[in-house]
C-alpha cells in the first residue's frame, strides 16, 4: 500500500532535521538556520494538515527515500545550509506542491 | 548616470575562463526554457553529492516517473539534458563548481533579460555625477536610456548580504537623485521563501520597496513571461 502524504512529510522533516544538525557548526548563520527551520517546517506541516490522509502520488515515496538519503550524504555544513532550502522544495515537488 | 566597463583585476581574469566555458552557455540555454521543477533539478544536482543519474531521476518523479512525459517528448529530452549538464557541473570539484554555478546564474539572467529588452551587458559599473565611481560591477545590466536595470545574481539565498544590498540601494538612490529611472534587483537561483527570510535579516537600513527580488520560481519574469 502506498504511503500517505503525512508519512512522507514526516520523512522529509526527518531529513531536514539531519541537515540542520550538520549545518549547526556554522555559528554565523544561526539566525538564518533558525529562519529556514521555521518557514520550511511550517510549509511542510501545512501540506500534511491539508492532505495528510491522501495517498502519496506515484513515485513520491521512492523520491523521498532517495532525497533523504542524499541529504544524509552531506557532511559539509555549508552545503547542508544550502540543502536546507533545497530538500523541502524537492519534497514539495514530489508531492505535487508548489514551493 | 553612466554605465562603465569593470576595472580588470585578477579575479576577473580567472572568472572569465569559467564564464566562457561552453558548459556554462549550454546550461544557461537549457535553463532559460526550463520549467520551475527542471530548474530545481539543476539546483539540487549541481549542489548534490550523488553522481548517479538514476537516483536523481527517482527523486524527480514529475520529470522522469511513469506519469512524466515519455522518451522522445521534448520536455523529457530537456529534463535529461539538464540532468546531464548539471552532473557535469557537479563533477568539477567543490571550488570550481561553485564558480560554475555563479556563472550559470549570470548567463541565465542575461539570456532571459535579452528576450525582453536590450542592450543587455555583463560586469558593468554605474557612475553618477558628484559621486566616486563604484569599484564593484553589477553582474548584468540593461543599458536603456529611458529605463536602465542593474542586477546582481546569486546561486543561493545565502548570497544575499548587507554589502550587496547596499550597493544596489546606492545605485537606486543615485539614479533617483539624477531623476533617472533605474530598476535594481537580485536574481537568486533559490526558493523565494528562503530568499525572503534572508533579505529581511540582511536589509539593515535598505528600503526593500526599491529592490526587485527574482527567485527560482519567478525567473521567467525576467523575460517578461509567466512561469512555464
Amino acid at each position: 500500500m502506498a504511503a500517505s502524504i503525512a508519512d512522507l512529510v514526516d520523512r522529509a522533516l526527518a531529513g531536514f532535521e539531519a541537515l540542520a544538525a550538520t549545518a549547526e557548526p556554522i555559528a554565523d548563520e544561526w539566525q538564518y538556520l533558525t529562519d529556514l527551520d521555521t518557514v520550511w517546517k511550517a510549509r511542510l506541516r501545512a501540506v500534511a494538515e491539508a492532505r495528510g490522509a491522501e495517498l502519496a502520488p506515484p513515485g513520491a515515496e521512492d523520491a523521498l527515500e532517495v532525497l533523504v538519503a542524499e541529504a544524509g550524504r552531506i557532511t559539509d555544513p555549508h552545503r547542508a545550509i544550502d540543502w536546507m532550502s533545497t530538500l523541502p522544495q524537492v519534497a514539495l515537488a514530489a508531492l505535487g506542491e508548489a514551493a | 548616470m553612466r554605465f562603465m566597463d569593470a576595472r580588470p583585476d585578477g579575479r576577473a581574469v580567472v572568472y572569465a575562463h569559467i564564464q566562457s566555458d561552453p558548459l556554462v552557455a549550454r546550461a544557461a540555454a537549457l535553463l532559460a526554457a526550463a520549467t520551475t521543477t527542471q530548474r530545481l533539478l539543476a539546483r539540487a544536482v549541481m549542489n548534490g553529492e550523488s553522481s548517479d543519474p538514476a537516483s536523481w531521476r527517482t527523486m524527480f518523479p514529475t520529470l522522469f516517473g511513469p506519469a512524466a512525459p515519455g522518451t522522445g517528448d521534448p520536455a523529457r529530452a530537456r529534463s535529461e539534458a539538464i540532468l546531464e549538464a548539471s552532473l557535469a557541473v557537479a563533477d568539477r570539484g567543490e571550488q570550481t563548481r561553485s564558480q560554475f554555478r555563479g556563472a550559470i546564474v549570470e548567463a541565465l539572467t542575461e539570456r532571459l533579460l535579452a528576450e525582453r529588452t536590450a542592450p543587455v551587458r555583463r560586469e558593468r559599473r554605474i557612475g553618477f555625477d558628484g559621486r566616486p565611481d563604484e569599484i564593484h560591477p553589477y553582474d548584468v545590466t540593461v543599458e536603456r536610456e529611458v529605463a536602465g536595470e542593474a542586477w546582481d545574481c546569486k546561486w543561493g539565498a545565502r548570497g544575499i548580504k548587507a554589502d550587496v544590498l547596499h550597493q544596489l540601494d546606492d545605485a537606486r538612490r543615485g539614479a533617483a537623485e539624477e531623476e533617472v529611472r533605474l530598476l535594481v534587483g537580485l536574481v537568486i537561483f533559490d526558493a523565494r521563501r528562503s530568499c525572503e527570510v534572508r533579505l529581511v535579516r540582511e536589509r539593515g537600513p535598505v528600503a526593500l520597496e526599491g529592490l526587485k527580488l527574482i527567485a527560482l520560481e519567478g525567473l521567467d519574469r525576467l523575460a517578461g513571461r509567466k512561469p512555464a
